[in-house]
Order: C-alpha cells, then sequence, then structure tokens
C-alpha cells in the first residue's frame, strides 16, 4: 500500500473536488445521532460521528428498490435495468467497510445480484480512523481494521491524516483534489502511537472462543427463552445492521391493473411471517426460535460458506434495540448459560 | 465517472439472476382436485436451450402482479425443451397459475438448487420414498431413471397419500403395476371403493421390502412430518447415512441464496439444498 | 365488465371516505378499473340493489349498521372496511369503557333520541366477516390502491403482523422513547411507513395491535426508560378499547 499525509485544513478540498464529478454520501447530525446522507457542503460533514442510524450498505441496496418493471398481459419484463450514479461513501469506520465486504461475498458471487454490483462498481470509499464507544465491539472479530475494501482510508493523527492509498482510482483522486505529501518516519510513529491508543479504547472484550461449537451444542438452552421473552420481533436489529441483508419481493400494480413493479424491501428473520410457506407450516413460529436463528446464522451459517463471521460488532443493534438484547449480552450469556 | 447501467454489468454471462423469462404452458392435466400438472416452453430458444436440470432441481414461477413460487420440477433432465411442473393450488401464486389456459404464459426462472446425485447413485439399487405432493419432485428422479433404467439395479418406489383422490399420476402409476423393472408400492391413509390396495402410513410398506444396505440409495420427498419415520426405517434396513437424500421444503424465494428466507440450519435449501443426504440433514438444526 | 363498488359509512367522521377524493392524481384511472355504484359522502343518489364489493368506513353503533353490514355482505363477493373505525372501532369504540346510556345523556342531553337501536359500538368484522381491511386514521390512499387492486385481482392480503420499529428504522428516525416519548409503535401493526415518527411524533396506535407483538416486553421496555408501564395499555386504548376484538 501506498501512503500520503494531507494536513487536515486541506480536507475540504477533496471533499469539494469530489463532489465536482460525484455524489458525495458523508455522515451529517441529524437530531443528535448521525446519518449518512448527500453532502452539500464539506462543512455539513461530522467526521467526529460515533455511528449513524443506518450502516453505508443503504446506499448499495436501498431499503425498498425496484427490481423491474412489467406488463402483465404477456408477462413481459419491460425494464430492468437501475442507473447507478457516481457516488463517494466518505468518512466510513473500519466496521462499515467491512460490512461491505460481507455484503460483496452474498451479492457478487455465485449469482451475481445486479443491482448491488452496479452500486458497488460505482462507489468509492474513503475509509476514516474512528474513536471506540461503549457499544463497539469490532474488537473481537478483528473488524477494528480495515486492509481492503476501500479507495482512501484517513487516520487521524490530530493535525493531520495518514492517507492510505489502496487502489489506483483512489491515488489518483487524492493527487487530483488535495495537496499532499510524502510519509515521514515521524508520521508513521505517530500512526503507530494512534492506533496502540485506539486499541487501548475497547470496553468489549466478550469470549468468542469456540461459538459455533457453542450454538449447535447449546441450540436448546433456556437462554434463547430468556432472550426470546423480551424480544418485541420488530426487527429493528436486522434494519440498522450493516451485514443483515434478507429481502422480501413483491408486485405492485398501477392503478390501470395491467403493469407494474417487481419491488424489494429490506427484511427480517425475526418477523413472523419469515420462514412461513404456503401450505401453513411455518417453520419459526416462535419468537426465541427466530431470535437464536439470527445469532445461529450470523456466528455459525455465514462463517460456514465465507469463513467469516457475519457481524462487525458496530454495535448499531445494540442502540437500537428496544429491550437492549445485544449480540454481546447472548454471546456472553450462551458462554455461561446451561447446555441442552 | 458516468453511469453504470445494471444491464452492461457483467453478471455470470447471464444476465440478471432475478429476471423471469417468459414460457408458454403448452400442457394442463387436472391430477387431482387441487393439483395440475402443467408443461411449459421458454419461448426464447437460446434461454431454453440454457435450461439444462437435474431432478430434485426446482425453478421459480412467476405470474407479473401476483408474485413467485418456487416448484419442483417432475419432468426427467432427459427430456429437454419443456419442463413439468406439478402444482397444488395452495397460494397466490399457484392459484392464479391454476387459473391459467393451455397456451398462455408465464414467468421462469431456473433451475435452481442442488438435485440428487445422479450420477452418483448409478450403478446402485434405488428406494424411492414420496408422500403427497412430495411424489412431484421424484417424479423426475423417476423418469430418469426410467430413461437409464440399465444404470440401476432394482428400483422400489413407496408412495402415500391421504387418500386414492389424492393420489397424483395415478394413470401412470396403474401402468406401472404390472411392470417388472420398478417396484412400486401405493398405500393410502384412508380408503374408498376406488381403491384396492395397502391402506396406512407409507413405512408400513417397508415390512415387505428387502433391502440391500451396501448398494441402495433412498430418495425422501413428503411433507416435514414424515422424514423422521421414513429415515428411521432405512436406518432398521442399515442404510448409510450418506446414501440417504432428501428433499426439503423451504421458502425458496430469491432461488440463489441471497434473500434469506429458506434457512435451514446453517446452510439454504436454495443454493445448498434443497436436496440434502442425511449425513447433511443431521447437521442442520431444525431440519428433521 | 369493471366491478360495481359501494361506498358507505356508519360512525365516523368520513375522514377516510375524504381520503379516497385525495387520491385526485389516480382517481380517474381507478373509475376505469370500477364501476363506482354508491358513495356515501358524494353521491346523491340511492345505493343500488347488486353490487361486487362493499367499502365499509366507521364503527358499528346501531342495530340499523348491523341490519346494513349483513345486507352488504349477503350482496356484496367482497367486503372492504377502511379506516381505524371500521377496524378495530376506533374512538367509537371508547364508549364501551363506560355506561352507554350514561354517555349518550353526557352528550346529547338527557332523554335525547338519537342513534334509535344502538349498541356496543364494535368493528364491522364483530358482525360480518371481513375480507380486505385498510387500517389507519385516516387510511394511507396508496395503501388503499394497494389493497383495492388485491380484492380486484381476488389476491388475499393479509395485514402485516409485526410492529412498526422496522419501517422506522429504514426512515432513520431517532427513536422517540430516546427523546423522552411513549411510542406505540412498538405493538402496533406497521405498514404506515411510520408517518407519525418521521414527523417527529409518536404513533398512537390507530393502525391496531400487531398480532406479533410482544405487550409484556413493550411494558418492560417503558418501564426501562422512566415511563409507567402502564400507560402502553391506557395510551392504547384511545383507537383500541375493543382489544379482543382487533384483528
Amino acid at each position: 500500500m501506498f501512503f500520503r499525509v494531507v494536513d487536515k485544513e486541506r480536507l475540504p478540498d477533496l471533499i469539494a473536488g469530489l463532489s465536482s464529478d460525484h455524489e458525495v454520501i458523508g455522515p451529517i447530525e441529524k437530531d443528535g445521532r448521525f446519518v449518512f446522507a448527500p453532502i452539500s457542503d464539506p462543512s455539513q460533514i461530522r467526521l467526529d460521528y460515533d455511528t449513524t442510524l443506518l450502516p453505508p450498505k443503504k446506499w448499495l441496496m436501498p431499503p425498498e428498490e425496484t427490481m423491474m418493471h412489467f406488463n402483465c398481459a404477456d408477462e413481459e419484463v419491460t425494464d430492468d435495468t437501475v442507473v447507478a450514479s457516481p457516488r463517494v461513501l466518505f468518512g466510513l469506520h473500519p466496521c462499515d467497510i467491512n460490512s461491505l465486504l460481507l455484503l460483496d461475498n452474498v451479492f457478487l458471487q455465485g449469482h451475481v445480484d445486479p443491482y448491488y454490483k452496479a452500486r458497488r462498481d460505482n462507489t468509492l470509499i474513503v475509509g476514516m480512523s474512528c474513536t471506540p464507544s461503549p457499544t463497539c465491539f469490532c474488537n473481537v472479530w478483528d473488524t477494528d481494521e480495515v486492509h481492503w475494501g476501500f479507495d482512501i482510508f484517513l487516520t487521524d493523527l490530530g493535525d493531520r491524516y495518514y492517507a492510505s492509498l489502496r487502489t489506483v482510482k483512489g491515488a489518483e483522486v487524492l493527487d487530483r483534489h488535495v495537496d499532499s505529501r510524502a510519509v515521514t518516519e515521524k508520521d508513521t510513529a505517530d500512526f503507530q502511537q494512534v492506533v496502540h491508543e485506539f486499541k487501548q479504547g475497547f470496553s468489549n472484550n466478550v469470549d468468542t472462543a469456540q461459538l459455533p461449537v457453542l450454538l449447535d451444542a447449546k441450540f436448546d438452552s433456556p437462554v434463547w427463552d430468556d432472550f426470546g421473552s423480551e424480544c418485541l420481533s420488530c426487527g429493528a436489529c436486522s434494519m440498522v445492521c450493516p451485514t443483515c441483508y434478507c429481502f422480501d419481493v413483491k408486485d405492485r400494480l398501477e392503478v390501470d391493473q395491467k403493469s407494474g413493479a417487481r419491488v424489494r424491501t429490506w427484511d427480517s428473520c425475526q418477523f413472523k411471517e419469515f420462514a412461513a410457506v404456503a401450505h401453513g407450516q411455518n417453520f419459526r413460529e416462535d419468537r426465541s426460535s427466530r431470535l437464536k436463528y439470527r445469532y445461529y446464522h450470523k456466528y455459525w451459517g455465514y462463517l460456514s460458506k465465507f469463513e467469516r463471521v457475519l457481524c462487525v460488532g458496530c454495535g448499531r443493534c445494540t442502540l437500537a434495540c428496544p429491550s437492549g438484547i445485544s449480540p454481546v449480552k447472548v454471546i456472553e450469556a450462551l458462554q455461561a448459560g446451561g447446555s441442552r | 465517472m458516468n453511469d453504470i447501467r445494471v444491464d452492461e454489468c457483467a453478471c455470470d454471462g447471464v444476465g440478471n439472476a432475478y429476471r423471469p423469462w417468459p414460457a408458454r404452458i403448452t400442457s394442463i392435466q387436472d391430477l387431482t382436485e387441487k393439483e395440475k400438472l402443467f408443461e411449459l416452453r421458454l419461448i426464447d430458444p437460446e434461454v431454453r436451450e440454457a435450461f439444462k436440470f437435474h431432478a430434485g432441481q426446482f425453478a421459480e414461477i412467476s405470474i407479473f402482479g401476483v408474485g413467485e413460487a418456487p416448484i419442483s420440477i417432475s419432468s426427467a433432465p432427459s427430456k429437454q425443451g419443456f419442463i413439468e411442473l406439478c402444482v397444488r393450488n395452495t397460494g397466490d401464486v399457484t392459484g392464479a397459475l391454476h387459473k391459467k389456459q393451455c397456451g398462455d404464459i408465464v414467468g421462469l426462472r431456473g433451475p435452481l438448487g442442488r438435485g440428487f446425485p445422479f450420477e452418483q447413485m448409478k450403478g446402485n439399487d434405488i428406494l424411492l420414498v414420496a408422500g403427497g405432493l412430495g411424489i412431484a419432485p421424484l417424479k423426475s428422479l423417476i423418469n430418469h431413471i426410467h430413461d437409464e433404467r440399465h444404470e440401476f439395479g432394482k428400483v422400489t418406489i413407496m408412495y402415500g397419500a391421504k387418500n386414492p383422490g389424492e393420489v397424483l399420476f395415478r394413470h401412470q402409476f396403474d401402468m406401472w403395476k404390472h411392470r417388472e423393472d420398478f417396484d412400486l408400492m401405493l398405500t393410502v391413509d384412508e380408503s374408498d371403493d376406488t381403491w384396492d390396495g395397502p391402506v396406512g402410513v407409507v413405512t408400513k410398506l417397508f415390512d415387505q421390502v428387502d433391502v440391500d444396505p451396501d448398494c441402495t440409495y433412498g430418495a425422501i420427498c413428503g411433507p416435514p412430518v414424515m422424514y423422521k419415520y421414513v429415515i428411521e426405517e432405512m436406518r432398521k434396513k442399515n442404510m448409510d447415512v450418506d446414501k440417504i437424500y432428501m428433499s426439503f421444503e423451504r421458502r425458496m424465494k430469491c432461488g440463489i441464496g441471497k434473500c434469506g428466507h429458506c434457512g435451514v440450519g446453517h446452510q439454504y435449501a436454495c443454493i445448498d439444498g434443497p436436496v440434502f443426504s442425511y449425513w447433511e440433514a443431521m447437521n442442520l438444526q431444525e431440519a428433521i | 365488465m369493471a366491478p360495481r363498488v359501494v361506498v358507505v359509512g356508519l360512525a365516523s367522521d368520513f375522514g377516510c371516505q375524504v381520503q379516497i377524493t385525495n387520491i385526485e392524481d389516480h382517481l380517474l384511472e381507478m373509475l376505469d378499473v370500477i364501476d363506482l355504484g354508491y358513495w356515501q359522502l358524494a353521491s346523491s343518489g340511492h345505493m343500488p340493489a347488486e353490487y361486487d364489493i362493499a367499502v365499509v368506513e366507521g364503527a358499528v353503533t346501531t342495530l340499523e349498521h348491523v341490519e346494513l353490514l349483513k345486507r352488504l355482505r349477503k350482496t356484496a363477493s367482497v367486503v372492504m372496511t377502511i379506516g381505524t373505525c371500521a377496524h378495530t372501532g376506533g374512538i367509537p369504540a371508547l364508549a364501551n369503557r363506560c355506561d352507554l346510556d350514561a354517555a349518550y345523556s353526557a352528550v346529547y342531553g338527557e332523554g335525547s333520541d338519537v342513534a334509535r337501536g344502538r349498541c356496543a359500538p364494535g368493528p364491522v368484522h364483530s358482525v360480518i366477516d371481513v375480507d380486505y381491511q385498510v387500517p389507519g386514521c385516516p387510511i394511507d390512499t396508496d395503501e388503499f390502491l394497494a389493497v383495492l387492486s388485491k380484492a380486484l385481482q381476488g389476491l388475499a392480503d393479509p395485514l402485516p403482523g409485526d410492529p412498526m420499529c422496522a419501517v422506522c428504522k429504514t426512515k432513520e428516525n431517532v427513536c422517540l422513547l430516546d427523546r423522552g416519548e411513549i411510542c406505540l409503535g412498538l405493538v402496533t401493526r406497521t405498514g404506515c411507513g411510520a408517518k407519525c415518527p418521521s414527523l417527529g411524533r409518536p404513533c398512537t396506535g390507530c393502525r391496531g395491535l400487531a398480532p406479533d407483538a410482544n405487550f409484556d416486553a413493550a411494558r418492560k421496555v417503558l418501564a426501562s426508560k422512566g415511563f409507567d408501564p402502564n400507560e402502553l395499555d391506557r395510551r392504547f386504548d384511545l383507537y383500541n378499547a375493543v382489544r379482543e376484538g382487533v384483528r
């Protein structure tokens, strides 16, 4: 990887420069929290944000999107194109960049998801270092670091950024839009110091030893009923999760009843109908089995396919769950709780 | 940078995997009160040519304005150019399909999923056990075995239905009763005056068969409650856990491992299945 | 031939029928696919003897309503309710929480002769079977068109059973419970797109109880956020006084 150093006061130049031929999406404030939204003025951007309400996935796979338009009379697809305009996701933390790599595994392998791919291919990623907050547990999954999946990554050294350039595109836009200089030994030493302090900042050190084994061995543990009784089955955890990718597909007819659109929306395994089949059978009828499935899939199902857990420890579900259920609590209970 | 359009991006050479292709209904047969057999022919010759499937795979039937439903393919892979789907009228999509006429057009995506290990099964005896609508995917396997009959040893088919009126493909099975190359055993839970065969659950038929466990593959499909009992019988006959195959019904929606609805244990029924060996199924939580 | 539709109102403020007029952009298109035989709010004529789809607004409060509903059910092949009053009994059903005669006297004066043959206010489905429901106070025009489309196609349209929170999250609303407000979205049937919370107003439960909601857990949530847990029930009564009847 190549590295450059950018003075902090020069950063608006980069955002302004990128804005000339991209839609720049970055963290801005909303009612005391933060959202990834289009930036019209570099001063709007809040690089001191802790986390956002929704993860960056919404810019690659929106909560609702039209997959195709159709004509009922001859069962014809009239249009299944989507135009992905050039975009920058600016200021993504390592957890969120890692989450996109996990989504890539699902949507870009096997049968490629063309909607995701079109947007992914046309999105530039500029990462930004962060400070651990009380709900973060990325350290547990090693997703507090990121080594690919971005074009530029900026580590905050106080008065300047240590810029890691991962791609030609990243190097090119940095060179074009902002004054930067070569890295000195002191810069790298300061970078190391910042990383060292960052690593000391985590408060959650949950024991994940042999988690897939525990998930199977304690599949019938009362732990699941305990959390199940608290669960509202509201699906908030899935919506705010940067790695949850499940979706539902529905047809919507125009008022003329002759044409319409096939639309997909984010879905959640916490909803009762999620695993129900046509004859009335529901494979996960009760709350606790649905809650369990979410963890089972994240920490074993996905792992069995892609060798990583489907969680980056961003803590959004912990913040979003009205009942305060969190992966940290669930894993701790599983480590401590009774076996079958 | 320029806009990227979805139809321009390279998608494993087959285009948008979510896009159904128009297929014409070329024949409709009433099988029972609830089930019809549809023969479909993809209209685009290139798409039709590319639709090569294995027994046990499924397709997504699409009716725009209503939705999609996963249906197992009943015809044999050896018959190219059309597929047969045995469809029970049970929901919106299947209901709408039942209203269609011969010559009408529906959408089709597939073939999807992992079917039975046909090549691996060759050279062995085959014991097929079907319950109710579970005969639909097994019908494809039966027909395929039929077309390459010399590749297999003894072939036994056990099929149980609720009552004689619900026996699917009864006409064909009636004709097969007299064949010596297929040992066909039909049973119904409740008999009526049209029935002179055995009465009782399908597992009762196991008393009447000899199985050579060293060279027998099992194939099971039926309602979820059936698997446990059939597997018990097969294990009593000492059949190997990795020679018993079964097809699971789950909520396959996208059919390509993305939408998450058909999760079974740590796998997805739509891409890892719907056919699993018993060894695999034992390792799937909530599967049996 | 386009199916003939009649729109009738029981006890309500006719707000949901007004919402139909707000379909403006699609009203003419809609009239291409249905034959609007009668619309209580906008028609001066009488209801035709034959019709296919009966759209009912309002709660049942009199025996006359009961008779009308029975007639609608007998004549129409499809009955569709619009609005909270028809769906849960809504505001009129609040009267069930007190002595009915006393309530009438208090509002209309002692011995007044309004609402002859009055009965305990309730939802339409407490009297007849209902095929399609558009919940909400008032109804959402897009949802009305979507449900009408299902009815025209003869497709099932089960109401969503999940609570509101998920869709509220997709709107990037900061949770109102974390902003010191009691929001009933925790237990209220989703489907409106979390309109009120997106405007900064807590959900008041007008779409009825989400059948898959965990009411006990929701009370605990309120307690954990420093509210009186019984407030959940009390506030939910506003649109859902006939709790057993909520479907």
